[in-house]
């Protein structure tokens, strides 16, 4: 059991804070991780890159290293790193970077630094946030509440498949594909093998959580050719296991459930706003008053929400 | 006698359930306002309470009812009533998924559509849905009727036990091991008691009525292939 939601905003706003809301209302779903996906106004050039050492007595170390393969790629700071760390062994750090030549080239290079320090996202907009601990906790410590956006992505997570680490929370960035993440309540059961799949493609893992596939999955289809909808639709036969999973791009936030209407999915639409989360009673947290609530109870449903007149691009 | 009103809003669940289990005990119709969709409120209600909710709640809304009279203004979320041994439950919109599951007794009357897997695994009891009933609608129901004058979505009374799937309307698809029977005048007669009292009697609906095919109270693992879904 896992919560999940999305917030859709018709200008850029407080989504950081009311998806902080959608996540304190779903905490009993699951406190072990708590994670967003924030979509700010699109940079022109540039990438913000959201990123977690697993060792703070390093990071001085780690961070030489990781800009010495921008460098090698073309790309540099646009604006230094800043650090979160507490406690816990691990560290937090947001940046801004010059483009490298090739994204892809890039983050091939620069998770060869993975099993200490990994690139979470890296986007014109996107920047995800992740940590261990409830939404409160998390929302504090990374100053969440005050991200301003047109949409995002929030996750609270129990661990069924794979540890609590903070790197196994959600949301996941479909790497290496800039501005794409997901959310996902429900277990994969044949993670394994699709994993295996993509890895013999290229595509690299950091994780052993299950739903980090997805957004990789979803992503290499579209690459294939199909539309996000054709994707969408097409990861319900394709993908074993029970499912409600959000993927978000800078256009605006898909979503798809299994066969088997096992997950729950609930959206209040309202003057080119949306918010959908796994529990009706965490919608109602941005909706406070009585209005038409949409239960997507049934099974194998999938669709598409943009951000104001973005359209969302094959 | 007025009702007396009992708001819930952000209080701790155990507080308003516990409210309203006073009130009842003291003999009082009880009303729940601001409601904000929350899960579990109204569990455990005894014979001859009357609790209406306005507006819409969350999850396993008057779950092991044992008797009360409960009324649900707009939609109510996943697990309605479950358990529930006797009683009336009244949802005036949408009940979400597995309403009335595993319930022994009493009624549960849904205005509008039911979510899937309605009256999963029911022992007992009706349930009446006056719009569709969504996928899977009576799994595995041991006894008691599901009555859907709205029609019903695909898989209908998959893996049916002795329980009965009474649909007026398009069914999209039937699940494993049913079969779709002629009711005889008698069965549509008892069906119509269920239906008067509440209004919704119609002797000009065209039935289909669904059983178990018994196939599978006879599971053999040589089988299983025959019942492969997926």
């Amino acid at each position: 059991m896992c919560g999940i939601a999305g917030r859709i905003l018709a200008s850029p706003g407080r989504v950081g804070r009311e998806l902080v809301e959608l996540m304190d209302a779903q905490e009993h779903r699951g406190a072990d991780s708590t994670g967003f996906a924030i979509y700010g106004v699109p940079r022109d050039t540039g990438y913000i890159l959201r990123g977690m050492g697993f060792d703070k007595s390093r990071l001085d170390e780690e961070m030489a290293q990781f800009r010495d393969i921008l460098k090698e790629h073309g790309s540099d700071y646009l604006e230094e790193p800043v650090f979160v760390t507490d406690h816990n062994p691990h560290y937090c750090v947001r940046m801004v970077i010059k483009d490298p030549r090739d994204v892809a080239g890039w983050i091939f290079d620069a998770d060869k630094l993975a099993g200490h320090f990994e690139v979470q996202s890296c986007g014109r907009s996107l920047e995800i946030i992740k940590d261990v601990g409830g939404s409160v906790d998390v929302a504090d410590k990374h100053g969440v509440r005050d991200m301003i956006g047109t949409h995002g992505l929030g996750h609270a997570r129990l661990a069924t498949e794979s540890s609590v680490l903070p790197n196994a929370s959600h949301p996941f960035w479909a790497r290496p594909f800039s501005d794409v993440a997901i959310v996902h309540n429900g277990q994969i059961t044949d993670y394994f093998t699709w994993r295996e799949r993509l890895m013999r493609k290229g595509y690299r893992f950091l994780t052993e959580n299950d739903s980090e596939l997805i957004a990789v999955w979803v992503s290499d289809q579209i690459k294939q050719g199909l539309t996000m909808e054709e994707a969408l639709k097409k990861s319900i036969p394709s993908i074993d296991g029970v499912f409600t999973y959000m993927i978000a791009r800078p256009e605006g936030i898909g979503f798809a459930k299994d066969r088997f209407a096992m997950k729950p999915l609930v959206v209040i639409e309202q003057d080119g706003e949306l918010a959908a989360a796994t529990e009706e009673q965490a919608v109602r947290r941005v909706f406070p008053g009585e209005c038409d609530v949409i239960n997507y109870d049934g099974p194998s449903l999938t669709g598409i929400w943009t951000v104001g007149n973005r359209r969302m691009a094959a | 006698m007025s009702a007396f009103v009992i708001e819930a809003g952000e209080r701790h669940i155990r507080d308003v359930n516990s409210d309203i289990q006073s009130a009842v005990a003291e003999g009082q119709e009880v009303v729940v306002t601001n409601t904000l969709s929350r899960h579990n409120l109204g569990i455990g209600l005894p014979a001859g309470a009357n609790v209406r909710f306005e507006g819409s709640v969350g999850y396993y809304c008057g779950g092991l009812n044992d008797g009360a009279t409960i009324e649900v203004e707009r939609n109510a979320g996943w697990g309605l009533a479950e358990g529930m041994a006797s009683g009336h439950v009244t949802v005036g919109g949408y009940a979400g998924m597995s309403a009335g599951a595993a319930m022994t007794g009493g009624t549960i009357h849904v205005k509008g559509d039911a979510g899937p897997r309605c009256g999963v695994a029911m022992k007992g009891g009706n349930i009446i849905v006056e719009g569709k009933i969504g996928y899977q609608s009576g799994f595995m129901a041991h006894s008691g009727k599901i009555i859907a004058l709205g029609g019903a979505g695909s898989s209908c009374a998959d893996a049916l036990w002795e329980g009965e799937v009474w649909v007026a309307g398009e069914v999209e698809s039937l699940g494993v091991d049913v079969v779709v029977v002629e009711p005889s005048a008698e069965d549509v007669a008892e069906v119509d008691l269920i239906l008067e009292p509440l209004g919704l009697k119609d002797t000009s609906r065209n039935w289909r009525k669904m059983i178990s095919g018994q196939r599978l109270w006879y599971f053999e693992s040589r089988d299983a292939n025959a019942w492969l879904m997926i």
